[in-house]
Order: C-alpha cells, then sequence, then structure tokens
C-alpha cells in the first residue's frame, strides 16, 4: 500500500465531509419512503357510496403465507349495508407480528379493499395488541396503535414519521 | 366388454356408460349433470367425446379395415355425450384430440355466458365443479359482450335452502333428484331457453331429504342456508364420521372452523346413505354451538350450582359415590352413546359393583333379529312389509326401500367408484308400488309409495301382527277367504288388520312367494313385546328376513355389549323411579316429568352429564358437562349390526368429555387407573371380551360378528299405556329442536298432530302453541290438524325418555299459551 492510495481514501473522506448528509434525524424529521413501499395494511371504502370495499372473501387469507389473516364474513341487511353486495366481513383480523409485508394479500384480493401502506411503525408492548381489527385499519384510521394510543392520552393528533408520494391504489389514505 | 379409450383398453360390463369407461380407463372428462345414483340426461353437453365403433356386414361379419387387416372403426358424425351412450363392443373413445378440446372450450364459454363472476362472496367457491372444470378444460376467455342474465340473487327456496337464480347452469340435478330418489316432486324448471330457471309452486320445499341438493348442485346455487356466508372451502376441517342422529348409521361429513360447526353434508357410503342423507341429520347440527352450553363442571355449593375445577367435581362424585352401597347406584346412558361409551358405563358399574346400568331408551325387545336384513337386501328386496313411521324414525331405511321399488340393483362398484352414469336409471321411472305394503297407526309418507296400506288402531300392532300370521300360516290352496274363516276373521278382524282380508292375504301370499322379503318394524312394534313376538313369527312364517330399527343410533351396539341392567327391575325407568339412591345420568332428562323430577330431587347424589342445563340438570348435585355427538371418537353399529367409526370434529366444548372421559377423571379422583379411562381403554377391553379390535375400522366399517351373550334382561312390566295417543318418531331431535334456529322457523316448532275435526270440536287452529300434559309430562307444542291422522287420534313428537308408542294425552286440559297470528 502506498502513501498515494492511502490519500486517494482519506481523499473520499475529506470528500464526503462536504457533501450533504443522508441521516435522517428521525422521529424529529419525517422518513421519505417510496410509492410502493408495504406497510401497515389500510381496508378501503368506496369513494362515492362510503361502503366497505371488503367482501369477506377470506382470499387474503389463503393467499397469505404466514397465516396472519383471520376473516369472518356475514350477512348485509339491505336496508343498512356495511359493503356492496351481499357479503361483508364482520371480523377482519391480521396478526401484525406474524405478517411479513409480502403483499400477496392485496394482489389475492378481487375488490382491491385491502393495500398495504406506507406506516411502518407499528411497535407495540403486548402481543395482542400486534392483532389489529377492522377499527385500526379501516380508511381513515391514521398511525398504529400504540401512536393512537399516545396521541389518544396526550389529547394530539396523530403524528406519523414518514412522508410519501401518493400512491393510486391507497385511495382516501393520504400522509 | 372390451373398449378403448385413447390408448387403454378397458373391459367392462355391457350397458356401462361410456363416461364411466373413460374414468375406469384412468382417464378424465368434465360434466356438470351427471350425478352417481341418478338417472344420466345429457344435459349438460361437457362430457363430449369423439367415439366410434365397429360395424357388422349384412352377413353378421366385422367391417374390416383393408390397410391395417383390422376391424375398421366408424366414427359417429358428431361429438356424443359420454353419459349417455352405452359401450359398444370394440368401441373406440377419443377424450383428447384437437375436437373434442374445441368442443370442451365451446362448451364451458357457454355454460359462462350466464354465469356471474361473484366466486368471492359464493359459499361454492374453492368447492365449485364449473371452478375447477373452467380452469381445466375452458380457455380462459369470453366474447360474450353483452349483459349477462340478471334474476334473484337470494332466492329462499325453503327456511334452509337459499337459491341463486343467476348462478344456475340447468343441469337439472336438484330437479331430477327430488323425483328419483325421495320421490317427492316439489321443484322444476320454469320457462325455456335462456329465461329458465328452478323454482316451486308450493310453498318452501316439502320433502324430507330436500338437504341433498345443495351437495350435488355443481355450481353455487343452492346452498345451505345454516352454513351461509360462515367460512370458505378450504378453510373448513372436513370430518368424515358416522352421524348419531339415527340408527341407519349414515356416513357424514362434518365440516367446522375455528372450533365451531359450520355444516355437514352427506358423506358418501355405498351400502347405508348411498350419498344421501335426511333434513334432520343435515340441518340439525347448530345446537352444538348454543351459547348456553354446560363447558365446565358445576358443583352445587349452598344450594346453587357453580362452576368448578374438574378436580373438585370428581372428587366430590367419588367421595359421596363411595357412601353408597354399591347396588343402590343407577347409571344410565343415553342410547346414542358409542360402544366405547357403554364400556365405560359398564366399568363404572363395575367399579361400584351395581347391576343397575342400563341405556335408556330402549324397549324391552331385543333390536337384534335372528334374521336381519341388511340395507341392500332391502335396496334388492321382492316384497316389503313396513310396520311404523321408517321416513321419521329411519329415513335413510325410507330411501333404500324406494330403491327397492324402482328394481334397480344398488350398482356394482367400479374402478373409479360409483358409476357416474348409471344408464338403468330412467326419469320418472315406474315405481313397483304393488311389492311395498305399509301399515301405521296414522297416514304415514311412505304410504304414497306403497301399494298396499293400512292404518291399524294405535297401539293395535300385536293385533296385526297376528292377524297376518295367522293368514300366513293358512295353506296356499285354501285360498283367502277360507284362511280368513280358519283364523275367525271378523269385522273387527277388518279393523285390527286395518285392510280387507282379502287385501291382506294378497300381500301375506305375495311376501311368501317373494325370494327376498324383508319385514321392517320400527318403535311402535318394539314398543309391545306381543307385537314383536308376533312379528318374529311371520318373518319365520314367510320367511322373510327382518329389520329392526332401534329407537336411537347405538342400540343396536349397546345390546350387544349388553348395557344392560342385571334384572328387570333395575330397568332405567325403575331406576329414576326411587329404585336407586344415587344416580349418574348421562343426557337423559326424566326430570321433564315433574313426578319424576320430586324424587330425583329427594336423592342424596344425582350426577348429571349433560349439554344443556335440562329439568334434571338443575337438580343435580353434579353437572358434568358431555360431547355433543359429533365430538366423540368411538364406534357405533347401525341397524344392520355393522361397525362404523366416529370421528371428533374439531369442536370447541370447553371441558367436556364423553363417558371414558368421565370414568378418567373419576380414576384421577380415586388414584386408580380404572378400565375404559379413554377411547383405547375401552377398546383395548373390548378386545379382550368380544375378541374384536375397532382401532382398525375402515370408513365403511364391517359386520363383526360377536358372541351373544344376551342375559335374557327385558324391561320391568309396566302397565300398557290405554292412551289413544301416539309418542311418534321424528327425523329431527326433539331435545334439541329450541336450539336449531334454522330448523325451527322450517318446522315451526315440535307439533301436535290431530285430525282436522277433533281440532275443530276443541276450537284449536293450525298454528296455535298450547301447552298439554303428555303422560303427565307437560309439553308445548304447536297444533297441526291434518288428515293424515286417523279421528280421535292424537300424535306428539317422541323424546329420549319418552320413546315412541302410545300415550295418554290430556287433551281436555290443553292450555292454548299463543294463538296463531291471523292474518287480516
Amino acid at each position: 500500500m502506498s502513501v498515494l492510495d492511502i490519500a486517494k481514501g482519506m481523499g473520499v473522506t475529506l470528500g464526503h465531509l462536504f457533501k450533504k448528509p443522508v441521516t435522517v434525524q428521525y422521529p424529529e424529521q419525517r422518513a421519505q419512503v417510496a410509492a410502493r413501499f408495504r406497510g401497515r395494511h389500510h381496508l378501503l371504502r368506496h369513494p362515492d357510496t362510503g361502503l366497505e370495499k371488503c367482501i369477506g372473501c377470506s382470499l387474503c387469507a389463503a393467499a397469505c403465507p404466514a397465516y396472519a389473516i383471520y376473516v369472518e364474513a356475514a350477512e348485509n341487511d339491505p336496508a343498512n349495508p356495511v359493503s356492496a353486495g351481499e357479503r361483508y366481513a364482520s371480523i377482519y383480523e391480521i396478526n401484525m407480528l406474524r405478517c411479513i409485508f409480502c403483499g400477496f394479500c392485496e394482489e389475492a384480493c378481487p375488490t382491491g379493499a385491502v393495500v398495504l401502506g406506507h406506516e411502518f411503525e407499528l411497535a407495540d408492548f403486548r402481543y395482542q395488541d400486534f392483532v389489529y381489527g377492522k377499527e385500526d385499519m379501516i380508511v381513515g384510521v391514521v398511525g398504529g396503535r400504540w401512536q393512537r394510543r399516545e396521541a389518544a392520552a396526550k389529547g394530539a393528533d396523530v403524528r406519523v414519521g414518514l412522508e410519501a408520494p401518493h400512491r393510486a391504489e391507497l385511495e382516501g389514505v393520504d400522509h | 366388454m372390451k373398449v378403448t379409450v385413447n390408448d387403454v383398453e378397458v373391459d367392462l360390463a355391457p350397458g356401462t356408460s361410456a363416461i364411466d369407461a373413460v374414468f375406469a380407463a384412468g382417464y378424465d372428462v368434465p360434466y356438470f349433470c351427471s350425478q352417481e345414483y341418478m338417472s344420466p340426461i345429457g344435459a349438460c353437453r361437457m362430457c363430449l367425446a369423439k367415439v366410434g365403433a365397429p360395424r357388422k356386414d349384412r352377413e353378421g361379419n366385422w367391417i374390416m379395415d383393408e390397410e391395417t387387416g383390422e376391424r375398421k372403426i366408424f366414427a359417429f358424425p358428431a361429438l356424443l355425450a359420454t353419459c349417455t351412450t352405452a359401450l359398444m363392443e370394440g368401441m373406440v373413445i377419443d377424450t383428447l384430440s384437437e375436437d373434442v378440446k374445441h368442443a370442451q372450450n365451446g362448451m364451458i364459454e357457454f355454460t359462462l355466458i350466464n354465469h356471474p363472476l361473484d366466486c368471492p362472496v359464493c359459499d361454492k367457491g374453492g368447492a365449485c365443479e364449473l371452478q375447477d372444470r373452467s380452469y381445466e378444460y375452458g380457455s380462459g376467455r369470453s366474447r360474450f359482450e353483452f349483459m349477462k342474465r340478471h334474476q334473484e340473487k337470494h332466492h329462499p327456496l325453503s327456511d334452509l335452502i337459499t337459491l341463486d337464480r343467476e348462478r344456475c347452469i340447468h343441469c337439472k340435478r336438484c330437479v331430477r333428484y327430488f323425483e328419483e330418489v325421495p320421490g317427492d316432486e316439489v321443484l322444476d324448471f320454469i320457462e325455456r331457453g335462456g329465461h329458465t330457471y328452478i323454482g316451486t309452486i308450493e310453498d318452501g320445499l316439502p320433502s324430507n331429504f330436500s338437504g341433498n341438493i345443495t351437495d350435488i348442485c355443481p355450481v353455487g346455487a343452492l346452498l345451505d342456508a345454516t352454513s351461509r356466508f360462515r367460512g370458505r372451502n378450504w378453510e373448513y376441517d372436513h370430518t368424515p364420521t358416522t352421524s348419531l342422529d339415527d340408527a341407519s348409521g349414515s356416513a357424514t361429513v362434518v365440516d367446522a372452523r375455528t372450533g365451531r360447526i359450520e355444516r355437514i353434508k352427506a358423506g358418501l357410503h355405498p351400502e347405508v346413505n348411498k350419498s344421501w342423507i335426511d333434513d334432520g341429520m343435515r340441518f340439525g347440527h347448530e345446537y352444538v354451538g348454543d351459547p348456553d352450553r354446560i363447558t365446565r363442571p358445576l358443583l352445587r355449593k349452598d344450594g346453587e350450582l357453580v362452576a368448578v375445577s374438574w378436580e373438585e367435581a370428581s372428587a366430590f362424585v367419588a367421595e359421596r359415590l363411595a357412601e353408597f352401597s354399591g347396588k343402590d347406584v343407577g347409571i344410565a346412558i343415553r342410547a346414542d352413546a358409542t360402544l366405547e361409551e357403554g364400556v365405560a358405563a359398564l366399568a363404572l358399574a363395575e367399579h361400584v359393583g351395581t347391576g343397575q346400568v342400563d341405556h335408556a331408551p330402549r324397549y324391552g325387545p331385543s333390536v337384534v333379529p335372528g334374521s336381519p336384513a341388511t340395507l341392500q337386501d332391502l335396496a334388492v328386496a321382492d316384497a316389503i312389509f313396513v310396520v311404523g313411521d321408517v321416513t321419521e324414525e329411519v329415513p335413510a331405511v325410507d330411501l333404500r326401500i324406494k330403491d327397492a321399488l324402482k328394481g334397480v340393483a344398488p350398482p356394482p362398484l367400479l374402478p373409479h367408484g360409483v358409476p357416474i352414469a348409471d344408464l338403468r336409471l330412467k326419469e320418472r321411472m315406474p315405481r313397483r308400488t304393488e311389492i311395498l305394503a305399509v301399515a301405521a297407526p296414522y297416514r304415514v309418507d311412505l304410504m304414497r309409495y306403497a301399494g298396499t296400506t293400512a292404518i291399524y288402531p294405535v297401539g293395535g300392532e300385536a293385533a296385526l301382527l297376528k292377524g297376518l300370521a295367522a293368514l300366513a300360516e293358512a295353506k296356499d290352496d285354501d285360498g283367502p277367504a277360507a284362511a280368513a274363516g280358519q283364523s275367525g276373521a271378523t269385522a273387527a278382524d277388518r279393523s285390527a288388520l286395518g285392510m280387507d282380508v282379502h287385501t291382506a292375504q294378497a300381500f301375506v301370499d305375495r311376501l311368501r312367494k317373494a325370494k327376498k322379503a324383508v319385514i321392517v318394524v320400527g318403535g311402535f312394534v318394539l314398543a309391545d313385546q306381543a307385537a314383536a313376538d308376533a312379528a318374529q313369527r311371520l318373518a319365520t312364517l314367510v320367511g322373510a328376513r327382518t329389520m329392526v330399527l332401534g329407537p336411537m343410533a347405538n342400540s343396536h351396539g349397546l345390546e350387544l355389549l349388553q348395557v344392560v341392567p342385571s334384572h328387570a327391575r333395575y330397568d332405567y325407568p325403575s331406576m329414576v323411579d326411587g329404585g336407586a339412591k344415587a344416580l349418574v345420568l348421562s343426557n337423559l332428562d326424566p326430570a321433564a316429568d315433574p313426578a319424576v323430577a320430586e324424587r330425583l330431587g329427594a336423592l342424596r347424589l344425582l350426577v348429571v352429564h349433560e349439554m344443556f342445563m335440562t329439568a334434571t340438570a338443575r337438580l343435580a348435585h353434579v353437572v358434568l358437562p358431555a360431547k355433543s355427538v359429533y365430538e366423540k371418537d368411538g364406534t357405533t353399529v347401525n341397524l344392520e349390526g355393522r361397525f362404523l367409526p366416529v370421528r371428533a370434529a374439531p369442536v370447541d366444548a370447553g371441558e367436556a368429555v364423553d363417558l371414558t372421559g368421565l370414568v378418567r377423571e373419576l380414576g384421577l379422583a380415586l388414584g386408580q387407573r380404572l378400565e375404559a379411562r379413554s377411547v383405547r381403554s375401552a377398546r383395548r377391553a373390548m378386545r379382550k371380551t368380544l375378541g374384536i379390535d375397532l382401532a382398525e375400522l375402515t370408513d365403511l366399517g364391517e359386520f363383526v360378528k360377536v358372541p351373544r351373550r344376551r342375559k335374557g334382561v327385558t324391561v320391568a312390566a309396566r302397565p300398557p299405556s290405554a292412551g289413544r295417543a301416539l309418542r311418534v318418531p321424528t327425523m329431527v331431535r326433539q331435545e334439541y329442536l329450541a336450539r336449531n334456529p334454522h330448523l325451527l322457523a322450517a318446522l315451526g316448532g315440535p307439533a301436535l298432530r290431530l285430525h282436522p275435526d277433533d281440532a275443530a270440536a276443541r276450537g284449536l287452529h293450525a298454528g296455535d302453541e298450547v301447552s298439554v300434559r303428555v303422560d303427565g309430562v307437560p309439553r308445548r307444542l304447536r297444533v297441526e290438524p291434518t288428515r293424515a291422522v286417523p279421528p280421535g287420534v292424537v300424535t306428539v313428537p317422541a323424546l329420549p325418555d319418552a320413546p315412541a308408542g302410545p300415550a295418554t294425552v290430556d287433551l281436555d286440559g290443553v292450555v292454548v299459551e299463543r294463538r296463531r297470528l291471523e292474518v287480516a
């Protein structure tokens, strides 16, 4: 190794000293994620009617390689429907500890009801808190369970530490 | 008959259909309309194949191909539906060529033109023949650019079956099923062409076997309403088992999901139920998931039953049982307990040292006939005499009798199983009604198909059978008049026979001449020892085999196992009547009778093994949670004497146990390893005493020769009921009917049936809910006036604690609880 090589190496180091740092001061600073980032699931609604897109067909559960999804269906009351059509999901649960965020559920969904969003801040304290139900994933809900608990305790809005470009599939979800 | 399918040569019997030849050769061909045990009609046009056959010239010689020197194959001008094509010698069937593929693609595309693509919400999705066949044989594209046909999506054909008219592909399986199998023509095609839909002009589906159409529908058009949207087909745990709902031992498949039973489908047992089950068996499962179910042991503390651990409950029972002298303890189990549970009851009795052990309901006469008929015997019988209401008692027997009426023997099994298209079966076949005689104290459903019917007076079974035996005894050449004279037949005999003497004589002659005659007797005959003896005598005289319909699923097996008391005065009714000072009851509810309840309340120890808080459980010192019939592992013996496996479905039943589990817990409390402490242990005991190994039993079961050790115990003599009322068998389990919402809605509740004139005389209307005392037991029933019941007779549904037979109904004490709502 010659002195020249050492100088070259030091040069690279020196060059970086004057570049803009890539470090993100998370959580004070928001993380930038890609449009196709696969984070927490959202259960979407038809924007025009407000009805849930999910019809409780369980195909996401069938496609799930981690067996993380559990669906129970029920019949819609025609006078007061939950979803379009005859059937809706009365129970829709995803175990976020089991989920490997592969996105197969999104691919299997015939109605585009379940879409992987951008949220990744899902840390929590107890096992049972990782089983997300419909009320945790339905469109309009912002943040993971712990984030929402904290926000409620403080009486503040949920602050998600990320920014992402809009993705067409995430109809009605915005960050 | 040698035929060639693609490149495989198969040798099959003449009369076999081409579609079966294809499957026998190991090839596949799509089909929607053919169905095992039903006539092939070629409606769906999916099983098309290129078929050719050699021809003979005028001299009767095969026309030879000059080039190859072999028989020349003449192709049929168009593709043939293989299901309606009978094999010909030397036939060549091609299912793989481009022509056939093209036709299959086209037919799938055509069938899908009007079929909605709502598979994600369809209950058939994942188990749908159309889905599978479209995937395997479709081209995956459609050229149909117009609106699909739109029809009713959610039409309740009955309370139990939902019809989606858009999904129907007009295979006609359901329509043919109703006409061919149960013979109830309740469904038909309406309109024509693309507008065709299936419908019924009557209200609902008045058939006892309507649920089977949900099994055979190739698409999601006909669906089981009890399992609507409950789960997808791939999510269910399928448990093939044997039903314990009646004595037929019908094969069923119990589908459970996350610890709940969601639906029951028919299983295939070619020698028992074929692939059909009745509606009681199919839809009567909802009680298992009832929220009121007892899931933990309950112990009476300070007058209240409180939930305790099994250790505490079993320690209490063990301690208290030790206080009694053995013979004061009575043990009774319900007659749908498995053989293993029977062994457990016997082991418990032996441990306690009591002879008071019994199964109930149990009649005095044996349910194991000397010359037993199998269900296959019934299906090929040339004369059948039925006493009782088999349709309600053991519905599978009803269907096998209807098989015999068609005169088509059960098909022999082919390499691929039951023939898909049995060409001997036709639509609207003539039925040989003349071979069937049905006698009952009221008009029963099977009489529609009986050439000879007899309605005899209530409790008149013995007189009827003795009268017929007398006719059978008379010599052939004497003629009916002489026979009548010889037996002293008078007008009184006519009423006893329920038919005129000549008709009776004619049928007795038919029975005697028949080579394969079968006499079927049910609970009404078993209720009277004299009648049972007379039936046996009649069978011997005419050389008929006998089929005895036991009162519950395993009556036959528990009798073989001798779960009977050591003396007639120790039988179950005597036990609860004060014969025992301590009682262990499994799934029985004698306290429904207030008089018995009073005595049971005074007992020093009452242990009740139950699923629900029955009147008896409320009196108990300890209530132990019981498994339902779907949650047990074990063995049952059907009315033929066939040993069949019962398998446990994965159902969440809390801490419930079967009787072997009860023995295990008791043994743990005593610190002893009791016999029959598990199903395996019970089977070990049976291997020792009976010389049979039940662990190896296959799904189809087998006949096991059991050494007869009949103790000769019957039941204690009691004065016969002089009532003009009848407790009648029902295909639904009355004890759980209130907890089966769908079945309850369909039936409207347990029925009090009486003649319309009698109802009018008492001011009762159809649909009124009344309270009435049946042999002193208060029952809440729904009034159903019907001309099927003769004037003066009243029928009420039987219960396990009050089996079929004559009874007294206090009609003067009827209280109308709720009038039927009058529609203005």
